[in-house]
């Protein structure tokens, strides 16, 4: 490898952004505002990211992310409270729970080749039907918030004063799951998911099992974001019924098709410029105007489809090549100019 | 086991509700043939296909593949088993390029390892070499179904099925695809069955030829024999074309 293809617009990009995601929690002196509102931010650029898998690559219009994150929220919180374990533990047995209950459902639903209109409504029934589960299941749920217990190491139930940890916890698994996200892109999976969103009986026909393909594609995506929801509660030091939010089900979906289906990073940029856009909105416009964001967003949405169907990730794409193209050409004016010489 | 027909369709019924699309329909198909199926529209041709390849499940009658009873078996499992389509209109992968759709078809029997060998491959066989980073949805058509052929090649199969992968091109595109299939026939011994409307197509690739009309197969044999029975003429042109031949 040359040095022309390591230093090319993209990986100096992806240095830029790394590095400013190392140093944000420095930058602004850890105000806690700030802190909270960057581990947001974060945590939608996970689900979106675990989303595109499902929803972008597979083109399953999912609408349960929060009832996996849920899931993974009580799990985790129910095992801290009740037997003392770890949600560093908690969260991956959050993570299979959440797995399971995708497997059972996403089973007959894909068995069945429910797509579209009818699988998203499906999948939001499931946040709806959890919420109102976890409300009467008082043992774990409830109407009141089971509050976590902090314990004697901050480390061991994962309850820090200060959100800075809980900043590079999300920041580590937004890059882990990208990587997932590239590797799972390129693999026979990525392909068959990609050419499923598209059309599925002529991928059936090319040897390609859609049913099992799916379920792995749902089974990533429900894992992840069990994972999530332990690092949510934890985050937030209780549980709750709300956490199965069908706002922010929506919220994640939006995410992911504005950020450009099936392109890694698309979900996560859009996650980080609409989610601290709406921050924004709801730090200035104050409570008065609490559901104002969704509006907006359902303005984004209009646009992105009306100019860019595909999403945002595209027209990065396009302005890569271009400074591709530019820098090529610079590089070798440079060497030109060395010869002349 | 050559000697056995690759593909035996015995009474093979499919209805939509009250309508019989395909009524009680056998064939076969030998190793190594390209089988013309013809028939008006509305025919059942499509539907046939459908049923053969997997995607819908026939009210009655067997279809036997290679030895095996592949009835009600599901598309990925008739496609490992050596068989593969292409569709009547075309079904690209709009959004994927075209060393991206093939790939889809070259994981059926390759590997992480050298799939991309068996794609470069398909790629110079179906002359795709120059638009292989095109994206599927700024092809035209002539491009597009040698892609879908492409994409089925790379699935190594035994036997294809053409549904009118020759509608809609020009003469000298049509030339050209049907060298290929002929070529895909005698050094990779493919067995085509091919639904057509292109009767140069049909006559000057098919050594069987199956009508298919209402749903019911009307006869069958050799292009000779087939322009010449009375009862294909009368589906295809009516029975005072068949009076007006016989005075």
């Amino acid at each position: 490898m040359n040095v022309k293809n390591i230093f090319n617009p993209r990986n100096i990009l992806i240095l830029i952004g790394v590095g400013i995601a190392l140093a944000i929690p420095l930058m602004f002196n850890a105000s806690q505002y700030v802190m909270l509102l960057m581990t947001t931010v974060l945590l939608y650029a996970i689900l979106a990211s675990a989303w595109n898998i499902i929803g972008g690559m597979a083109g399953q219009l999912d609408l349960a992310a929060a009832a996996y994150l849920g899931l993974g929220a009580f799990t985790t919180g129910t095992l801290l409270i009740r037997w003392n374990i770890t949600p560093w533990v908690g969260m991956f047995l959050g993570g299979l729970v959440a797995t399971a209950l995708a497997m059972l459902i996403g089973f007959p639903l894909f068995g069945f080749k429910v797509k579209e209109l009818w699988y998203a409504l499906s999948s939001s029934a499931l946040v709806v039907v959890l919420q109102s589960l976890f409300m009467m299941w008082n043992e774990v749920g409830g109407p009141t918030e089971k509050y976590l217990p902090i314990g004697t190491s901050p480390w061991y139930s994962l309850r820090f004063n200060n959100y800075m940890p809980y900043y590079y916890i999300m920041l580590i698994i937004l890059v882990v799951v990208l990587l997932v996200n590239r590797w799972i892109r390129y693999s026979k999976l990525g392909y068959s998911l990609m050419a499923l969103g598209e059309d599925e009986d002529a991928v059936e026909v090319l040897g390609v099992n859609s049913q099992s393909s799916k379920l792995k594609a749902l089974a990533i995506y429900a894992f992840i974001c069990g994972v999530v929801g332990g690092i949510f509660a934890s985050i937030y030091g209780y549980v709750h019924p709300a956490f199965f939010d069908t706002s922010m089900s929506m919220e994640i979906t939006i995410l992911g098709i504005v950020g450009g289906m099936g392109f890694i990073y698309g979900p996560a940029l859009a996650a980080i410029i609409m989610v601290s856009f709406r921050e924004i909105l709801r730090a200035s416009l104050g409570s008065q105007l609490a559901g104002l964001y969704l509006a907006v967003y359902a303005i984004i949405l209009i646009v992105v489809a009306l100019y860019q169907p595909r999403g945002i990730a595209p027209l990065v794409e396009r302005g890569l090549k271009k400074a591709q193209t530019y820098f090529v050409e610079l590089t070798r004016g440079r060497r030109a100019d060395i010869k002349s010489h | 086991m050559d000697v056995e027909p690759i593909l035996k369709v015995t009474n093979l019924t499919k209805k939509f509700g009250n309508l019989v699309a395909v009524n009680r329909a056998s064939f076969e198909v030998n190793h190594g043939e390209i089988v013309g199926l013809i028939g008006p529209n509305g025919a059942g041709k499509t539907t046939l296909f459908n049923a053969i390849s997997g995607l819908y499940r026939p009210e009655e009658g067997t279809i036997f593949f290679k030895g095996m009873n592949i009835t009600n078996w599901l598309p990925h499992k008739i496609c490992k088993l050596g068989m593969s389509r292409t569709f009547q209109v075309t079904r690209a992968f709009t959004h994927m390029t075209v060393e991206d759709t093939v790939r889809v078809g070259a994981y059926n029997r390759f590997n992480e390892k050298n799939v991309q060998d068996k794609v470069d491959q398909v790629i110079k066989v179906c002359d795709l070499v120059d638009i292989r980073k095109r994206v599927c949805e700024d092809l035209g058509l002539a491009s597009l179904r040698k892609v879908e052929l492409a994409r089925a090649l790379a699935t190594e199969p035994v036997m294809l099925l053409l549904d009118e992968a020759g509608a809609g091109l020009n003469a000298t595109e049509l030339a050209a695809f049907m060298d290929l299939i002929k070529k895909l026939n005698q050094e990779s011994q493919i067995t085509f069955c091919v639904v057509e409307h292109v009767m140069q197509m049909v006559m000057g690739l098919c050594q069987q030829i199956v009508v298919l009309d209402s749903g019911e197969i009307i006869a069958s044999g050799t292009p000779n024999q087939i322009s010449n029975n009375v009862r294909v003429i009368e589906a295809y042109l009516g029975k005072r074309a068949v009076h007006a031949r016989n005075q």
